[in-house]
């Protein structure tokens, strides 16, 4: 991962500058331009579960730039829908620039309070608790009028999604990618051991235990391990499958010191201890080496991994299969994924939301797969035979229908603006668990006090 | 003289420091006013601010993250520049004499230097890795592999050795300068007095040296306390805050939208660093 944010820092410093020494104007061309090709949504609003809805305006055909910033990098599904984006509206051009997931949280926040915000963005659905509830984002159901494709919004997603792109009763992004996590285990492996696909924690720790192998015959099992990843995304994969929560109901305190959470920590502390387990925090960078080396032949993550595994570790084609994730007393998993968003201080919002309902046509739905290896978040598009066909990659099997079941008991981080907090908070007591310098019960409650605290301000 | 006459006189010397003040009026003076302000209000950027007086300054100070990162950052210093310098006038000594390759010498040593912190951070991030070279040599030697990033007691220790490696080329540049700078009738002198080669050095070469010496140290100490890229590039502050350091939480504020916290923690840095180098300068005085 590139990482050079002291100078995004200080970049940011001087646009915030900038911005306050005047905003730079984009010039309207003075040709009129042709009359709109696009018919407009149909003004019979239906109402949504969270819209206020408002009449949809007319399309106003003045010739804008609208600017595009997408985090998806080179596999990106945003850049080849542009050409036939701007063939069908012809008085918009569309200004796309390429930034990198790590930086886009920083400059769209600088590009926001500086009054150079793009139209639209590809956004990181954990940063939208932080963002809307600094009122960063547009409210969306007042400017689709409650809207989609001429379709009712809430037409198009699942309840868990709709939940997900909802800030205080209102949409704030469209939900473009979703983000849940099944078990992506070697299928060869487990055959050759004769494993069996394990689908409850006890399963998940004998079959990790019986996969594990020491190579150098020193007794210390050193590849065919499962992937613990001390993290928010994929505790709370394990708390909610024990029916724990992250925060209270109301999300004024923190609830993931419960049982369930001790319990959560226990397991992966468990697998480490017996050796089954190989311990990767996010700063040892993605898990693919460790794939590749063959170090890991378990983990958990979610549908992009697919495309991940796929370019990142060809020579394993037909090796891997896709399992819906081993549970405690309940399936559960994180739900999360990209939203396109348009900011607040966006110059066109009319043209980016024409913008964002053709991203989220099915035709361009099914492009997050087929160019990405992601799993679109439309409903339409989940359903098209791209991406029901039998993948030779993992052995013939169809590994969305694992991931589109696991979505169905997916739940989003709290929508609290205090949550990029609370998830370090959260991953510094996993860590400090799973290292040992803390029993999980002290180490979550060292936490939970923590998150008390900043969710009070 | 008349102010007016005065200023004419001297119109040309402004005129000609006038794009130089431009620049520093407008990308120092006016941000630094401005996050002054912004310090003392609650501001998230889009909002428009609330004042607040003093409150950033009481959570920023009380806050545990906080003070880890300021913990971190002197030890951070601490280390850093215990060695560095150290280790940057061992080299400078041992490159001033009439050595051989002297100048590949001083190129390699300097190299490091002039590379961005970010792809030396990089590297080292290799190296340290489980399956890196340092632990290949470890494990060549029979000792079981170490964590130096993911463990919490290394990952600093770690991040300083890296910093050290980067910038010590810079030291031993200065003090080769310095040291060259020294007229050689000072070492004759003490010879015919008598002085050995450590008695040379102690009342030659470090008397000789002391504004070098406080020039490395005013200039290390505050980018010491500024460090960054490192960090971000190697643990992102982890593990579990072991790394974070003033700079990084800074940042972190500034992320999550606190840009009055952010502020608050500039400027206690700042301040924190005024007074610092205003007592580095006294004592270099005294001595003096």
């Amino acid at each position: 991962m590139t990482r050079a944010r002291r100078l995004a820092t200080l970049a940011a410093v001087m646009a915030i500058l900038a911005g306050a020494c005047g905003g730079a104007a984009t010039p309207a061309p003075s040709a009129p331009p042709p009359s709109a090709q696009a018919s407009a949504a149909p003004a019979s609003a239906a109402p949504s579960q969270a819209a206020a809805v408002s009449p949809v305006p007319s399309i106003d055909t003045t010739p804008v730039a609208i600017t595009v910033w997408d985090y998806y990098g080179e596999s990106t599904p945003v850049k080849p829908a542009l050409a036939g984006f701007e063939k069908e509206y012809p008085w918009i051009t569309v200004d796309y620039q390429a930034l990198d997931w790590d930086s886009m949280n920083e400059k769209f926040t600088v590009g926001v309070s500086s009054g150079e915000a793009p139209d639209v963005a590809t956004l990181d659905m954990t940063w939208i608790p932080t963002l809307a509830a600094n009122g960063a984002l547009e409210d969306l159901s007042t400017i689709s009028g409650g809207q989609l494709n001429g379709t009712p919004i809430a037409d198009h997603y699942t309840k868990g999604a709709l939940d997900a792109m909802t800030f205080d009763g209102k949409f704030v992004t469209m939900l473009f990618d979703f983000d849940t996590y099944a078990l992506y285990y070697r299928a060869d492996l487990f055959a050759k051991k004769g494993i069996a696909v394990p689908t409850t924690w006890d399963e998940l720790r004998a079959a990790a235990k019986q996969l594990a192998e020491s190579s150098k015959g020193s007794g210390k099992p050193d590849r065919y391990l499962y992937a613990i990843r001390p993290n928010t995304f994929h505790f709370s994969q394990f708390l909610f499958q024990d029916g724990g929560t992250i925060l209270n109901a109301d999300n004024t305190k923190a609830a993931f010191n419960s049982a369930a959470g001790v319990a959560a920590v226990q397991i992966q502390k468990a697998m480490l201890d017996d050796g089954s387990g190989l311990y990767w925090p996010d700063a040892n960078n993605d898990l693919l080496p460790a794939i590749t080396s063959g170090q890991v032949a378990m983990f958990a993550d979610g549908p992009y991994y697919m495309g991940l595994l796929k370019t990142g570790v060809p020579d394993q084609s037909g090796d891997w299969k896709i399992a819906p994730a081993p549970y405690a007393t309940q399936p559960g998993s994180y739900l999360g994924g990209t939203g396109l968003g348009i900011p607040v201080g966006a110059k066109h919002k009319d043209a980016a939301w024409l913008f964002i309902q053709y991203m989220l046509r099915p035709e361009q739905q099914v492009g997050v797969f087929t160019y990405a290896g992601a799993a679109p978040a439309t409903t339409a598009a989940l359903e098209s035979p791209e991406l029901t066909k039998p993948d030779p990659y993992f052995g013939g099997q169809a590994p969305f229908k694992v991931f589109l079941d696991s979505m169905a008991t997916s739940t989003h981080f709290p929508y609290v603006g205090a949550w990029t907090e609370i998830d370090t908070f959260i991953t510094d007591s996993l860590q400090s668990a799973l290292l040992g310098q803390a029993t999980p019960q002290a180490a979550l409650d060292d936490a939970a006090s923590q998150t008390d605290d900043a969710l009070a301000k | 003289m008349t102010w007016r006459r005065r200023f004419r006189g001297a119109s040309a010397g402004y005129l000609l420091i006038a794009p130089a003040l431009a620049a520093t009026v407008l990308f120092l003076v006016i941000p630094m006013v401005v996050s002054a302000y912004w310090s003392l209000t609650s501001y998230n950027g889009i909002k428009p601010p609330e004042f607040v007086g003093l409150q950033n300054y009481v959570d920023v100070l009380g806050n545990s993250r906080f003070q880890k990162a300021f913990e971190n950052t002197i030890a951070f210093v601490i280390l850093g520049m215990g060695i560095g310098p150290a280790l940057g006038l061992g080299s400078a000594l041992l490159l001033d004499r009439s050595l051989r390759l002297r100048g590949l010498f001083r190129a390699a040593f300097f190299l490091p230097t002039m590379t961005s912190l970010v792809v030396v951070a990089t590297i080292w991030k290799f190296l340290y890795s489980d399956a890196g070279i340092i632990n290949a040599v470890i494990g060549f030697v029979g000792l079981p592999a170490v964590s130096w990033l993911s463990n919490p007691t290394t990952a600093l220790p770690a991040v300083v050795v890296t910093s050290i490696w980067q910038g010590f080329g810079f030291e031993t540049v200065v003090f080769l300068a310095a040291l060259q700078s020294i007229p050689r009738t000072f070492y004759e002198a003490a010879s015919i007095d008598g002085a050995g080669r450590w008695a040379k050095f102690r009342w030659v070469t470090l008397p000789a040296l002391r504004p070098t010496i406080l020039f490395v140290y005013v200039i290390g100490i505050i980018g010491s306390f500024q460090t960054y890229d490192q960090i971000f590039v190697m643990t992102n502050g982890g593990p579990i805050q072991a790394t974070r350091t003033i700079v990084f939480d800074l940042v972190d504020r500034f992320n999550r939208l606190d840009l009055g916290g952010a502020s608050a923690v500039a400027y206690i840095l700042v301040v924190f660093l005024a007074i610092l180098s205003y007592l580095q300068l006294r004592i270099g005085e005294e001595r003096d």
